[in-house]
């Protein structure tokens, strides 16, 4: 058999879990706009009852837990994507500033070439002609300020890049050290059995955002979490995070250490990934088929210049200062040798009227001199490369942010917060507050009742 | 089924994509060009060095045309020069061998002839933008000196060397005849000849054998000549065939990296129209919810 006091407490516990719900949905529309936040549900659960022969009553409601509605497998997804548009966007910026040394704008190589050897068909009309081979030594003066500025341009965005990969990784380390810090108040929470709430909103956006920076691999632990690159370097494992660090090498580019091992290798996405595709693959590998293309002009045309003469009959000698045996740095230092024109070996005979040895540098521009290509087709081949590279990279990453694009839609629908969800829920609650203070009403009176009771 | 309540990412990315294509439209109409960085089109890129490269090969063509036309004309304007005299030389010897005439005659007959030799002599030696035209390749050396010891009275110091020059993909021209060709050829000697003349005249026997010389000479010398009419001909050819090429590659170059005017235009509106109703919906996307209404 109940009593009134009974009564009183199971109206209590759900006046008590009531103003719980409510104060959930409170915090809800609160953070509606919260980036990352999940919408949290209260669990209300009956209480346990109890048996008073032959009866068994119930003891009211409580308020169970309040769950932070996620889908864990939607979220690892959207960190593997992440780290693709992470890797993709820093790709892609690189290769928009880098491909912009290869337009057509007059001062490019390309045009440099042409204009060159233009030089020399000229100056085969009439070889003898002072003026004429000037133009051809200012014409050669430009092709070899060309390639100096070209290759100093790919250089100084290598050296930018390497700031970047600087930057990235301080950013990494910020993020993990808070990362780990989160995982401390994290497991404390839930090695007693409680809900974590926000903690694990606000983590999960931490790794978002390391997930843009650099590949991160999560593996799940007791109440807790650990974080390596993809190839197994640790960055966190529960409250301890491992900074990264920076270290140049001996040609002066930055690489990258975790507990004094060298990972600049296997860092593949994220900006991170992104960065060091540029600085290490991209750049360096244009930077060699330009020095291939000035090695290849001028040891081409020094050649012929040594089997012809000048104007005063004396063997030809180098116009280009030869470039390095190993070709590295040939563009950055492309100069031309002499600035007397008359050394300029026109004559294939030794007369002063013979422009043999001018048609045979002529004859150069269309020879397959560079690896079997002309001058000017490989060049045209290295535009393409550039070219290539940065269309296929704005296309990958048009199609990653159409997918990370989806992905979040997915997860807004699933934890997103819906005011129209979260006012009728208030609607709920609020009814059902109201409705037990009334109970407490009645039952107050109904104490009163009993008390009033005389017995007279 | 719950939907994603919050719909303003989307709709803005949508925005965003619409407002980059409106930017890449106005950028090819306004640089008439559909290919302006490499990655707008790889391949087109490259077709248009090369494109480039050719256009401007081509106008070098033209232009080392045009420095070799005047050297040309002005050749073959020498060598009508030197036939005439030598027609004037061969009626100088025909009155000198006319039985009529005495010493005194041939005398000045003699003396003639000499300036005749002289005019040659000149005519031989004769320079074009400081280069000796007809030396060979030894330009700077005076071709023809005279030279009382040698039989005809003058030493050729040039040489035979020719030159050719490039002037098309597949053309190149000798551009030069030395003059111990141009005046010496076919078992002829257009100095000796006239020197041979002048001795004749001086003795007053073998004048016509001398005359019949001069006259092989001159027409050895019209032969030759012919090299100067021909190369003008050819050039004229090469620059037409050129002006072609030119207008070729205007057009691949238009059609390979130009904009299509018509096409880029009427993307640019549909992009603005749809630029213009996705703002609209942002606009109209009611934020209306349940609060609204609890009053």
């Amino acid at each position: 058999m109940s009593s009134l006091g009974a009564s009183l407490a199971i109206a209590l516990s759900g006046l008590t879990a009531e103003q719980a719900a409510i104060s959930t949905t409170t915090n809800n529309v609160a953070n509606v706009n919260t980036p990352g936040y999940s919408r949290q549900v209260p669990l209300l659960a009956s209480s346990d009852p109890v048996v008073i022969d032959p009866l068994t009553l119930g003891t009211g409601v409580t308020l169970q837990s309040i769950e932070s509605i996620r889908d864990p497998i939607l979220e690892s997804r959207i960190q593997q994507e992440t780290q693709n548009q992470g890797q993709l966007g820093a790709l892609v910026s690189a290769l928009s500033q880098t491909q912009v040394n290869f337009s057509s704008t007059g001062s490019d190589i390309g045009t440099a070439i042409t204009n060159f050897f233009n030089s020399i068909n000229q100056l085969s009309t009439n070889p003898a002609d002072i003026s004429l081979r000037q133009g051809v030594l200012t014409a050669a003066g430009n092709l070899a300020a060309a390639f100096n500025s070209t290759a100093n341009q790919l250089a100084t965005q290598r050296t930018s890049l390497d700031q970047s990969v600087v930057q990235s990784v301080n950013q990494i380390n910020t993020l993990t050290g808070q990362i780990a810090q989160l995982n401390g108040q994290i497991s404390a929470l839930q090695n007693v059995g409680q809900s974590a709430g926000s903690f694990v909103d606000q983590r999960t956006q931490l790794i978002d955002q390391l997930s843009s920076l650099v590949d991160v691999s999560v593996i799940p632990a007791d109440n807790t979490l650990t974080l390596t690159t993809a190839n197994g370097t640790a960055l966190v494992t529960g409250q301890q995070s491992y900074q990264l660090a920076t270290q140049s090498d001996s040609t002066g580019v930055q690489h990258i250490f975790a507990q004094n091992v060298d990972i600049t290798g296997s860092i593949v996405s994220g900006q991170l990934g992104g960065l060091l595709q540029a600085r290490d693959q991209q750049i360096p590998g244009l930077q060699t088929q330009l020095d291939t293309l000035a090695v290849g002009l001028a040891n081409a045309v020094n050649g012929v210049q040594a089997k012809g003469f000048d104007l005063k009959g004396v063997a030809g000698t180098n116009l280009f200062n030869p470039p390095p045996v190993t070709g590295v740095g040939a563009a950055a230092g492309l100069s031309v040798a002499i600035t007397d024109p008359t050394l300029i070996a026109a004559s294939s005979d030794g007369s002063t009227g013979s422009n043999g040895n001018a048609e045979a540098l002529y004859a150069l521009s269309a020879q397959a001199i560079i690896s079997g290509q002309s001058p000017t087709d490989y060049y045209s081949s290295i535009v393409f490369n550039v070219g290539n590279a940065a269309s296929n990279a704005t296309a990958e990453q048009t199609a990653s942010n159409l997918t990370l694009q989806q992905l979040n839609d997915q997860r807004g629908s699933v934890s997103g917060v819906s005011l129209d969800q979260e006012a009728a829920n208030l609607v709920q609650y609020q009814q059902a507050y109201a409705a037990s203070a009334q109970i407490i009403s009645a039952i107050n009176t109904m104490m009163s009742d009993v008390i009033n009771m005389k017995t007279s | 089924m719950r939907v994603n309540p919050n719909p303003y990412p989307d709709l803005l990315a949508a925005v965003a994509q619409t407002q980059q294509q409106i930017a890449t439209d106005e950028q090819q109409i306004a640089s008439g060009r559909s290919v302006n960085v490499p990655s707008d089109n790889p391949a087109a890129a490259a077709t248009l060095i090369q494109n480039s490269d050719q256009t401007s090969q081509a106008d070098q063509f033209q232009r080392s045309i045009g420095s070799l036309q005047g050297g040309f004309q002005n050749a073959d304007s020498a060598l009508s020069s030197v036939i005439v005299a030598l027609q004037q030389a061969i009626s100088l010897g025909v009155e000198g061998a006319n039985g009529t005439v005495n010493a005194a005659d041939r005398a000045a007959l003699t003396t003639q002839v000499q300036g005749i030799q002289n005019q040659l002599l000149s005519l031989a030696n004769l320079t074009y933008q400081g280069n000796y035209v007809f030396a060979g390749t030894a330009n700077q050396t005076t071709p023809y000196v005279l030279n009382p010891s040698s039989s005809s009275g003058v030493t050729y110091q040039g040489n035979s060397g020719v030159n050719s020059v490039t002037l098309g993909d597949h053309f190149t021209l000798q551009t030069n005849v030395p003059g111990s060709q141009l005046f010496a050829s076919a078992g002829t000697d257009m100095f000796q000849s006239i020197h041979d003349l002048i001795v004749s005249l001086q003795s007053g026997t073998g004048i016509n054998n001398a005359v019949v010389e001069v006259g092989n000479a001159s027409n050895a010398i019209s032969t030759q000549r012919v090299f100067y009419g021909n190369a003008l001909n050819q050039l004229n050819s090469q620059q037409t065939y050129l002006a072609g090429e030119t207008t070729q590659l205007a057009q691949q170059q238009s059609t390979v990296g130009g904009t299509d005017l018509t096409k880029v235009i009427s993307n640019l509106t549909s992009s603005q129209l749809s630029l213009q109703a996705s703002l609209q919906s942002i606009g109209q996307t009611s934020r209306i919810d349940l609060f609204d209404y609890l009053k």
